[in-house]
């Protein structure tokens, strides 16, 4: 199988509320297995729309969502959250069982798995979030934020996505907390090989963590591309008042020197200082 | 200026729990200063919130020790709804603070409660609707408006009260980028105009740096660090060591002193950190000091 086939296709997607909202407008993108991505873009920009159609809660209004070949017209909810997995901003709205165990088995039984397929698929996703056993049968409000939106994962991981979707997942965290998150998602990436979107306005981590970023506006993708070449065109994410991270905006202050408006990280800016120093 | 707030040998320790959530805090707080609070999740930043305000003893059960005075006047003395008048705060879920149902109603509703006269009332409506641009949604539910519209109704209500002391608790940790700017904007206008006490707990840093005169770090119920905006950033070691994670700029800077290339001032803002770049690549002859 070839490793560039695109794992989603979603060709021309509109999407309109009842109300006739227009919530997103000719969207044209593919996404790889494996990529971790970005999606950006202030509140009302279509972001959380386009994720639902991802995994088929929307129906496109016009165009086509495709998912490993399967059009979502005409596949059910079910096949579809199988593939591509969304997980709440708010864990809080998500979790709704007694117990972490049943929580994370809601899903699998939800789609009529044996209950001995449930139980190694709990287990599995269990391991994979790091969620020790001794909290199985804790009520998940209970537990502290971090913990909670461990066993949110965990449970949309039970149906085996390979794609999944975090909404807003550092949101109210502090640093610590961000990057215990984030390395989190980071090793689902890396070692499980799912493919990771993550919906955040906190830029920084954007820069440390994804290598695409989708930056949405007005129900359209305004740039897309690598996490280096979306953040360069300062232009165009002021259009949809966006600002690079700290750390960018000083490169591109200094592109003048020579430093290269892409900069992502202060390792990479302390590197080109040195490396313009010598020069 | 005097102090608008002193707090001396506080300790609070909610019921129930082992460890004071407050640690034997000390601190005056001038009128008309700016304050940034910052501190990892669970350091007692919300608690300070509620102690200035009266929440603290009034509404939650546990030991208070110490001292927490408001104007001169210790916090549990104020009458009932007095204190309120003097200390506005404003959450970062606004949905809480709603009672009407529309946002004129949301903002009239608090002066009517101090029995303002109609004019008063209408005058300082017009004075928060333009500070806070809210005009256009006078009519609509609160239920209905953006998060960040929320916020800044809530902002508004708290503002139309005109406390002496402003606290804004992760005002904005739960809007995107546009509607955060929008809520600083406001309060860049507010510290420039009306000189009012402004107290903001913040995890975002790039926004709050700017407008701060003054940064306290919170650790584990105790006061790590505080002083002047700018010396406050010169201890990066320190940040980082409690989980703080400096802006870009500061911690670019932060390395060219550590690796020996660099020996002035951390930078507050990516066009500060800009011009010190500057002043490394003009002075080649010196080795890249600017001092």
């Amino acid at each position: 199988m070839s490793e560039n086939k695109a794992f989603i296709q979603v060709q021309n997607l509109s999407y309109s509320y009842l109300d006739g909202t227009q919530a997103l407008s000719q969207i044209n993108l593919e996404i790889v297995k494996g990529e971790f991505i970005a999606l950006i873009g202030q509140n009302g920009s279509g972001k959380t729309t386009l994720s639902k159609c991802l995994n088929g809660l929307f129906k496109p209004t016009t165009g086509d969502v495709i998912v490993e070949g399967l059009n979502s017209k005409n596949t059910s909810i079910v096949q579809m959250v199988r593939r591509v997995g969304y997980v709440f901003q708010n864990p809080d709205h998500q979790l709704f069982n007694n117990n972490c165990w049943d929580e994370i088995a809601y899903g699998p039984r939800n789609i009529l798995l044996p209950e001995d397929e449930v139980k190694v698929r709990v287990q599995e996703a269990a391991d994979v979030v790091g969620l020790p056993e001794m909290y199985f049968s804790e009520h998940p409000f209970f537990l502290t934020k971090g913990l909670r939106q461990r066993v949110a994962i965990a449970s949309i991981l039970a149906l085996r996505p390979q794609v999944i979707i975090v909404d807003e997942p550092t949101t109210g965290q502090d640093a610590s907390q961000s990057y215990e998150i984030m390395g989190f998602l980071k090793n689902l990436n890396k070692e499980h090989g799912h493919t990771v979107m993550i919906i955040t306005h906190d830029m920084p981590i954007v820069a440390q963590y994804a290598r695409r970023v989708i930056a949405m506006g007005m129900g359209r993708v305004m740039a897309d591309g690598s996490t280096s070449e979306v953040f360069k065109q300062a232009d165009i994410l002021a259009k949809t008042f966006l600002e690079p991270p700290q750390i960018t905006q000083l490169a591109q202050l200094a592109s003048g020197l020579g430093f290269n408006p892409g900069t992502l990280s202060v390792d990479e800016m302390v590197k080109q200082y040195q490396a313009l120093k010598q020069a | 200026m005097p102090a608008i707030v002193e707090v001396q040998n506080y300790s609070w320790e909610y019921l129930n729990t082992d460890q004071p959530a407050l640690n034997n805090i000390t601190m005056t707080i001038d009128e008309g200063t700016f304050v940034g609070v910052i501190g990892p999740n669970g350091s007692g930043k919300t608690t300070l919130a509620y102690s200035l305000d009266g929440l603290i003893p009034g509404q939650y059960h546990g030991i208070k020790q110490g001292s927490v005075k408001i104007l001169g006047r210790e916090v549990e003395e104020y009458p009932r709804g007095e204190l309120q008048r003097q200390v506005g705060v404003v959450f970062s879920d606004p949905e809480s603070q709603f009672t009407a149902m529309t946002v004129e109603d949301e903002l009239v509703f608090g002066m009517e409660n101090l029995g303002m006269s109609i004019p008063e009332i209408r005058e300082r409506l017009d004075w928060v609707l333009d500070l806070t641009n809210l005009a256009p949604l006078l009519n609509k539910p609160p239920y209905e408006i953006s998060g960040g519209q929320k916020q800044r109704v809530a902002l508004a209500a708290v503002l139309a009260m005109t406390p002496k002391i402003m606290i804004l608790d992760e005002p904005t940790s739960m809007l995107d980028p546009l509607s955060r700017r929008r809520v600083f904007d406001v309060l860049a206008r507010l510290k420039k105009e009306q000189k009012n006490t402004i107290i903001v707990i913040e995890h975002s840093l790039e926004n709050l740096i700017p407008l701060a005169d003054r940064m306290i770090l919170l650790s584990q119920g105790e006061i790590t660090m505080d002083g002047p905006t700018t010396d406050f950033f010169q201890h990066i070691d320190l940040l980082l060591e409690k989980g703080i994670s400096p802006p870009g700029a500061m911690r670019f800077f932060y390395e060219l002193k550590r690796a020996g290339v660099y020996r002035g001032d951390f930078p507050l803002t990516a066009e500060e950190g800009w011009k010190h770049l500057e002043r490394l690549f003009e002075n080649s002859t010196t080795e890249g000091y600017p001092l």
